[in-house]
């Protein structure tokens, strides 16, 4: 993916660009509002990273006048402000995703890796696969290696979550944000039960495990 | 009808001016008084004078030219004008005499028909009050007459010789003396009622300006700082306090605005470089190759997140603790955020050996914001969790307590909490010294207290399950909301706020 990152702090825009570079994406840097909007105008991203408060310009007005020229990008707001009635004001600006400092940066790559896809056309789909596992959105089955299998309906969101960012890093934030709709971290391995559970019911009868936890990341299903 | 009158007697205002009234009404009494005792009272003493000096000269007489004189003088004095008079006494045979009008006349004493000679003292001559009556004649009816009198003992050689009453008809001056006294009586009456028609209408006055000020209170108490007092420009002192009371809501009003700039200034010049140490760290951690030095280095950025939440919370806390999002409550019902939060932390509980069971009813109506209700019922079960031992019990419930509010409890049968602590742990990274061993902030409960404030709720900590068979207290978490009022201001307060 070609990504602009549009942060001020040059050192964390460097590490941002060094790592989003390594997963093998095209990474540019702008260091201010006006210049971001400038080459998020003349080029065709397919991601945008940018910090809320920037120098020139802020980040939501960025956003803002991006949508107003009918700019879809998706866009991942950055951010030190982390409440939540925040968040909801980046969201409703226009933005695809708020991530509030500090992040780890898997969960920055996890993140813009999801946006990113989100504004693919096969993201319209009715079923899902990944491996031998299949997965029917309309029907509401999952079937490993022709064999049904039984999930509870947050079970089958956590999987759903899982296999639309397949052979991707999702976090456990993220999973607590899109599956359960919490915006707060717990202090406990909340998800990792609810994840053992559904490994229990994906993998356990079946030779090649498929849900995998990265260390100090979080989950990703993969062959 | 009583309660209204308590109501009103609360008033200070209205106090204040029935204090006055009261007072008024006592100067008024006392005035009228004084003009009572100049007038009536000197007339009667008058009277009395002149009777003494009358019985005086009748004891000249007496001394000079014994019993005869002095019944002539009688004779000749009684019944002119307001004058009557009786003398008795017994002449050489041994009879008794009696000389002076008083003596036909009936003469009532304390409304009993008696003679005045009872009343006659043995010692000095005695005031007396009595009422004479004067019999029907052809044109005028019987009449009473009110009189003042002086009675007692005409002596020679200090032995009684004749008994002596000597006395005025007052009718005219008593008659003057009650409609004085009506008067007197009638007027600090009207002033009372005045005082006290006056006094509720000062206060009622008073108190619509006072309303408005307590409302403005209630208001910022409620974190919308943007109110002001409403001014009449009179300068008056109400219109001074109300300028004053603005000030300083301008003041703090800029002291908040300050302090979340600065808070959120804190926020992001310290959380970018601890991002970029988290960054670092990790990016380290997945680089390097030695998996000793790639254990430390995960747990460094471990410690880092550990800081940044804590860092996080407590800035959380503080804005709740300003009120700034209770305009985002709305009424909701919390079933599901409980399903929710039971759905997620059943398996953790089953995880790590404990029971978990629930009891969540239908038809509540909260006023509340789903993600702070459900991070303050989150905070209370991982509680729960963290510190109920392995094969304990956690039961979460959504009920109607006794005075039919809306409550939510979280309760074990851990080791729970001292009741002198209680109070304690509520607040900022106070943690008790049992609890040190195991990880945290102390700054859980401080945001589960801050969240039920901001919602109005009762937060309390109570003995929760007994344990059997080790006698643990257990812990019972609650959060009691209050009933959702159809008050209209809030909703409107709302949209004052969003325009």
């Amino acid at each position: 993916m070609r990504i602009l990152v549009v942060e001020d702090d040059d050192i964390a825009a460097e590490y941002v660009r060094k790592g989003l570079m390594e997963a093998g994406h095209v990474v540019d840097l702008a260091p201010d509002g006006e210049l971001g909007l400038e080459m998020a105008r003349a080029a065709d991203y397919d991601a945008l990273v940018l910090d809320r408060m920037l120098p020139k310009r802020d980040g939501l007005s960025v956003l803002e006048e991006m949508r107003k020229d009918g700019d879809a990008t998706p866009v991942l707001i950055l951010s030190a402000l982390g409440e939540v009635d925040q968040k909801v004001e980046g969201l409703r600006a226009g933005g695809d995703d708020y991530l509030a400092k500090p992040y780890s940066f898997t969960e920055l790559l996890a993140r813009v890796e999801a946006i990113g896809r989100r504004s693919d056309p096969t993201a319209a789909v009715t079923k899902l696969k990944c491996a031998d596992l299949e997965m029917d959105l309309l029907a509401r089955t999952v079937r490993r290696a022709g064999k049904n299998i039984l999930l509870q309906p947050r079970e089958f969101r956590l999987l759903e979550c899982l296999m639309r960012n397949a052979g991707r890093v999702v976090t456990r934030t993220m999973l607590l944000e899109k599956v359960w709709d919490y915006h707060f971290d717990p202090q406990t391995n909340v998800i990792d039960v609810h994840i053992s559970r559904l490994r229990g019911k994906i993998d356990k009868e079946f030779d090649e495990p498929l849900l995998h936890t990265v260390r100090g990341a979080g989950y990703r299903l993969q062959v | 009808m009583l309660s209204a009158l308590s109501k009103l007697y609360k008033n200070t205002l209205f106090r204040l001016s029935l204090l006055g009234a009261v007072f008024f009404v006592v100067a008024l009494f006392l005035a009228l008084g004084n003009v009572y005792r100049l007038t009536i009272s000197s007339e009667i003493r008058q009277v009395d004078k002149s009777l003494a000096a009358e019985v005086e000269e009748f004891q000249t007489l007496l001394d000079v030219g014994g019993l005869i004189p002095v019944s002539r003088e009688i004779f000749l004095r009684s019944g002119s004008g307001d004058r009557h008079y009786l003398l008795t006494s017994k002449n050489q045979n041994g009879e008794d005499m009696v000389m002076g009008s008083l003596g036909e006349q009936i003469v009532t004493l304390k409304n009993q028909e008696r003679t005045v000679i009872g009343e006659v003292g043995d010692a000095d001559f005695t005031k007396v009050d009595f009422i004479l009556v004067i019999p029907a004649t052809d044109s005028e009816p019987a009449k009473e007459r009110r009189m003042r009198g002086l009675s007692g003992y005409l002596q020679i050689d200090g032995k009684n010789v004749a008994a002596v009453v000597a006395s005025r008809d007052v009718e005219v001056t008593m008659r003057t003396a009650e409609r004085v006294k009506n008067a007197i009586f009638s007027s600090s009456a009207i002033a009372l009622f005045l005082g006290l028609i006056s006094s509720w209408y000062v206060s009622r006055k008073f108190t619509q300006r006072v309303e408005a000020f307590n409302r403005l209170a209630t208001d910022v108490r409620a974190g919308h700082l943007d109110r002001r007092a409403p001014r009449n420009y009179s300068e008056d002192e109400m219109d001074l306090l109300a300028e004053h009371l603005n000030e300083m809501l301008d003041h703090i009003d800029r002291l908040m605005k300050a302090m979340r700039y600065a808070g959120d200034s804190i926020a992001h010049d310290l959380r970018s470089p601890l991002t970029r140490l988290r960054t670092r760290l990790e990016t380290a951690a997945t680089e390097i190759k030695d998996p000793q030095a790639e254990d430390t280095l995960f747990a460094a950025a471990d410690d880092a997140d550990e800081l940044l939440k804590t860092f996080d919370s407590v800035l959380r806390i503080a804005r709740l603790e300003a009120g700034e999002r209770r305009e985002m409550l709305s009424e909701l019902n919390p079933k599901p955020i409980l399903d929710d939060i039971a759905e997620l932390y059943e398996p953790a509980c089953e995880d790590v050996g404990l029971t978990f069971t629930s009891e969540i009813r239908d038809g509540h109506i909260i006023s509340a914001d789903r993600g702070l209700m459900s991070q303050a019922v989150s905070n209370l079960v991982e509680n729960a969790i963290k510190y109920t031992p392995k094969g304990g019990a956690i039961h979460l419930s959504l009920l109607k307590n006794k005075e039919g509010r809306s409550e939510i409890s979280i309760v074990d049968n851990g080791p729970g909490i001292p009741e002198g602590s209680r109070q304690r742990v509520k607040e900022r990274f106070v943690r008790l010294d049992d609890s040190r061993s195991l990880p945290g902030s102390g700054l859980g409960l401080a945001l589960v207290d801050a969240i039920a404030d901001l919602h109005r709720a009762v937060f309390s900590l109570e003995d929760g399950m007994r344990h059997a068979a080790t006698g643990r207290p257990g812990l019972a978490a609650r959060l009691t909301f209050p009933r959702v009022r159809k008050v209209k201001s809030h909703a409107s307060t709302a949209t004052t706020k969003a325009s």
